[in-house]
């Protein structure tokens, strides 16, 4: 009996030593999978990164930015000993010069931090940019928990070349409460208050820029009539001078900005101007925009290991970090510090927001409404 | 000055025309290159219709779609008429005051001459702004000021409108350019046609109008018809003024365009074309004028320049200009200083308005002092390469009657009429083309030549005025006494123009101190210059910032002014 017993627990344990093996195995494995993994990546950085300092420097491209000359340039030094020679310029002098060299066979710029329509239609579009997925490799980069959209965002149609860290809810409209309250701006309707003609200040809507970009999503979401009425019989005015918009509204000349910026408007707060941001109205829904910039690798990049290296820190915490609290837009990092950001500029979970960066909508339907906007604007 | 070949009394003459038959053929060459090529380069490029990108297409498509749009024609007109508006009274003050300083026993003509280069490379972006915080209907200090007198109800001024725009450009680039080019050509005038006026019995007022004014023609001619060029191309003004009132001015079209995404360069250029038929245009009239006439004022006979006595109206006259600057320049100005002082530009009634953060942000800057050393460098080339090349074209220009020579004044025009940015990319893909590239692209050396190939119109106009006035005797004489071409050239004729040479270098250091829209498809990291940094200022919006780089540039320029007039004061051993 007691032999039987004992070679049925025999029979039993013989049964689990294969599953506990293979369990071990597995575990075995994975632990050592993930071990050879962490060296392979570490391995690839420190390749990239020797690679990086024989190259020298890192080009990088985009708008004259205050962030990036003040505290990325210095930080990225500071880190890595490698300098980042930054080009500044507007989008149409980047594009120009770029395909001017491109054409003579130059090859100058390793990263691109442009603006949506800028890289879709231009740098993606014109084939002038290389894939950057493969090219990420620091886990706190790849890793899906590290990222509000479980992964880092490329937005283009084959999900590798145009990389998108920001989405911020973006301002609709500015005012200024000593001249027009807060509840006389609670629907599209009030911005056609016969009392707020000429009370407007818009960024030229028959231009491409932000007033085009607005006017194209009331436009889409409002209907001719409403296009027609706020930009041609309210005689909104217009300059093509930023800061002429933040006077204009912290004075009351014109005490409603549709095309004001937030890092424009800031400083007037922080002195203690009272200057409301509204983001949504009754019948306008929020909007998310990619702002400050698209991240690219230029193809044929100079610099290629410092160009990796760079995208890396960039989408890092540290780096976004930086340009979260530099322009007050919230990233798609999950582990970025947003005490310091405006709550209504972090878009709330669930919410339904019309995406000012989205791709389809910068390729082409932003180009259609925008010259069905230019058609009806420029007959008046 | 040009003699006929038959009739050469001295053996060396034929050598000494075949050098500058020489030299006149490879400047004829060289500016052909570095100003016609990118000029066809940009007219090709606008035929291309095809998408950027893409296989080139050609076509008229560029063209049709720049001149079909609505509102270009009425813009063409818009910018006609503020530029002649004011350019007529405008240079009637010019020739004013540069005939008091340079003509008169004013007092004080130096001071006032020197005013005048300080004001010119103000930014004029800041200024601007000035003008508005005195003029706004809502809160400009000037309608404050009169608002408090019984009899007046509402706003008096307002910059927003025509008279706006024209107001503040004479303030901001009125007369002070004009001025500087004028003066020095004043000042070389010897008195003898003068005071042969006075006693034949002429007025002071006569004198100028019946003697001076007609034997300066070349001079005062060119300097209107830059000025017009100048005028047409102007839009920083009429951004911030002209919009808010619904005044667009041709520029601004073109300046649209470039700043498209994509950019249309097509359009751009095609709208551009417009100055070069101003130009053809301009060139004719003033060909036709000076064709046959002669505006020798220096000669190796007796030389005067003793100048015109004013009597009791010495005082009135300079009472006069110095109102005018006070109220054009120092005004503005002052608020421009304060500015810099200014937590926010214009915004008295915050909390402790004043700071000196932002001077304190510019020096601490990490890119300040190598785009500082990178100005200074491009700057300094630029005014010697100035001076070298274009005392030689001028001397070419005036000297020879060739087809040549009238192909080269041509070429010399070209780059004020292409819109700046279209010029610098048409420089950038003539850079990028030439074996030189690696030296001359994303180099400070690159820059400071697309900065003396820009200011080829001004330096060329200002040396063939200047050598317009020279006698052919001075050359003779020096001739016939042994002396080489090199040693003439050295000894008598650059000392004599050395006025007008002190005056391009400068003008030439300045513009390349302060020009954006040339280097900025030209630069890299290493050769960053401030008026770049200024650029970036201004576009983030940080317009104390750049309120106080600004300031600084133009103390930087005026130090170089004081230093310069001194060497050319030297030169001509006044």
């Amino acid at each position: 009996m007691k032999t039987e017993n004992r070679k049925r627990k025999a029979e039993k344990s013989m049964r689990w030593t294969p599953a506990l093996l293979f369990t071990f195995c597995l575990l075995l494995s994975a632990g050592g999978a993930a071990w050879a993994q962490s060296r392979d990546w570490e391995k690839e950085w420190n390749e990239t990164l020797a690679g990086a300092k024989r190259e020298g420097k890192v080009v990088v491209a985009g708008s004259p930015d205050p962030v990036m000359r003040n505290e990325i340039v210095p930080k990225f030094m500071s880190r890595f000993g490698i300098p980042v020679e930054f080009i500044a310029g507007r989008s149409s002098q980047i594009v120009a010069r770029v395909a001017t060299e491109r054409s003579a066979g130059i090859y100058s710029i390793d990263i691109y931090l442009a603006g949506p329509d800028t890289t879709a239609n231009t740098l993606y579009g014109d084939k002038l940019v290389d894939p950057l997925k493969p090219l990420l490799i620091l886990p706190e980069v790849v890793d899906p928990a590290k990222w509000k959209t479980g992964k880092p965002w490329f937005i283009d149609p084959e999900e590798r070349y145009v990389l998108r860290p920001f989405r911020s809810v973006a301002n609709l409209l500015f005012i200024n409460p000593d001249h027009v309250k807060p509840e006389e701006m609670r629907s599209s309707k009030d911005l056609l208050n016969p009392k707020w003609k000429g009370k407007i200040s818009t960024e030229d809507p028959t231009t491409t820029g932000a007033g085009a970009n607005l006017a194209s999503r009331f436009l889409n979401q409002l209907g001719e009539e409403f296009v027609k009425r706020l930009y041609i019989d309210q005689k909104p005015v217009s300059t093509r001078e930023r800061r002429q918009f933040t006077d204009w509204l912290a004075r009351g000349t014109q005490p409603i900005c549709l095309n004001c910026r937030e890092d424009d408007v800031r400083p007037l707060q922080k002195e203690g101007f009272k200057i409301l941001e509204i983001f949504e109205l009754s019948d306008v829904a929020g909007a998310v925009n990619g702002s400050p910039w698209l991240l690219t690798l230029a193809n044929k990049a100079p610099h290629p290991n410092a160009a990796r290296l760079f995208a890396n820190w960039m989408m890092s915490r540290e780096g976004l970090e930086i340009y979260a609290k530099g322009y007050g837009s919230a990233t798609l990092r999950t582990d970025v510090d947003e005490s310091f950001l405006n709550p209504g500029n972090i878009p709330r979970p669930g919410a339904n927001y019309f995406d000012d960066t989205d791709w389809k909508w910068v390729v082409k339907g932003r180009k259609e409404t925008r010259s069905r906007v230019w058609k009806i604007l420029k007959s008046r | 000055m040009r003699m006929p070949a038959a009739s050469l009394p001295f053996p060396g003459l034929r050598v000494r025309l075949r050098a500058v038959h020489l030299a006149e053929s490879l400047m004829l060459v060289f500016f052909a290159v570095v100003m016609g090529l990118p000029v066809l380069f940009l007219l090709w490029s606008s035929l291309n219709v095809a998408a950027p990108g893409k296989e080139a297409v050609y076509g008229l498509a560029n063209w049709i779609r720049g001149f079909s749009d609505q509102g270009t024609l009425s813009a063409l007109w818009m910018s006609f008429l503020l530029s002649v508006v004011r350019l007529i009274p405008a240079m009637i003050l010019s020739v004013m005051v540069a005939w008091l300083i340079a003509r008169t026993d004013m007092p004080g003509g130096n001071t006032l001459e020197f005013l005048c280069w300080f004001a010119y490379f103000i930014p004029d972006f800041p200024l601007v702004l000035a003008w508005i915080l005195l003029l706004d209907p809502s809160f400009g200090f000037l309608n404050a000021l009169a608002g408090a007198l019984p009899f007046v109800e509402g706003p008096v001024f307002n910059p927003y409108s025509f008279w706006g725009i024209v107001w503040v450009h004479t303030s901001t680039n009125g007369i002070w350019f004009k001025v500087m080019l004028l003066t020095p050509v004043f000042r070389r005038l010897g008195a003898s046609l003068e005071e042969a006026a006075r006693v034949a019995g002429a007025s002071n007022l006569v004198t100028l109008r019946r003697i001076t004014l007609p034997v300066l023609a070349p001079m005062v001619l060119a300097v209107a018809a830059l000025s017009l060029i100048r005028g047409l191309e102007s839009f920083n003004t009429e951004l911030l003024l002209g919009l808010p009132a619904g005044i667009y001015v041709y520029a601004t079209r073109i300046y649209d365009y470039t700043r498209q995404e994509p950019p249309a360069f097509g359009e751009a250029t095609a709208l551009g074309s417009v100055f070069l038929l101003v130009l053809v245009v301009l060139s004719y009239f003033y060909w036709r004028y000076l064709r046959g006439k002669r505006f020798i004022v220096v000669t190796g006979q007796a030389y005067s320049t003793m100048r015109v006595k004013l009597g009791k109206w010495r005082y009135w006259a300079l009472a006069g200009c110095l109102v005018y600057f006070a109220v054009m320049m120092i005004l503005p100005l002052s608020f421009l200083l304060i500015g810099s002082f200014m937590r926010r530009y214009g915004f008295f009634d915050i909390a402790s308005p004043f700071t000196v953060a932002h001077w304190r942000n510019l020096f601490m800057d990490a890119i300040f002092l190598s785009s500082l050393k990178n100005s200074l460098i491009i700057a300094t080339a630029t005014a010697l390469a100035g001076i070298v090349l274009y005392s030689t074209v001028g001397y070419l220009v005036a000297s020879r009657k060739s087809r040549g020579a009238e192909l080269l004044d041509l070429f010399c025009w070209l780059p004020w009429v292409v819109p700046g940015i279209l010029m610098s990319l048409g420089l950038l893909w003539l850079f990028l083309a030439t074996p030189l590239r690696s030296v001359l692209y994303g180099s400070v050396w690159g820059i400071a030549l697309a900065m003396t190939i820009k200011d080829s119109p001004v330096s060329t106009q200002a040396f063939k005025a200047a050598f317009l006035q020279l006698g052919p005797d001075l050359e003779e004489a020096a001739r016939v006494t042994g002396a080489s071409w090199g040693y003439t050239y050295r000894r008598i004729l650059l000392p004599l123009v050395a006025p007008i040479a002190a005056t391009v270098g400068l003008l030439n250091f300045g513009s390349a101190l302060t020009s954006i829209s040339t280097p900025v498809l030209l630069y890299s990291a290493q050769s960053r210059p401030l008026s770049i940094l200024l650029m970036e200022y201004s576009f983030t919006g940080e317009l104390e910032r750049a309120a106080a780089l600004g300031l600084l540039i133009t103390l930087i320029i005026s130090a170089m002014v004081l230093a310069g007039r001194r060497l050319g004061l030297k030169l001509t051993g006044s």
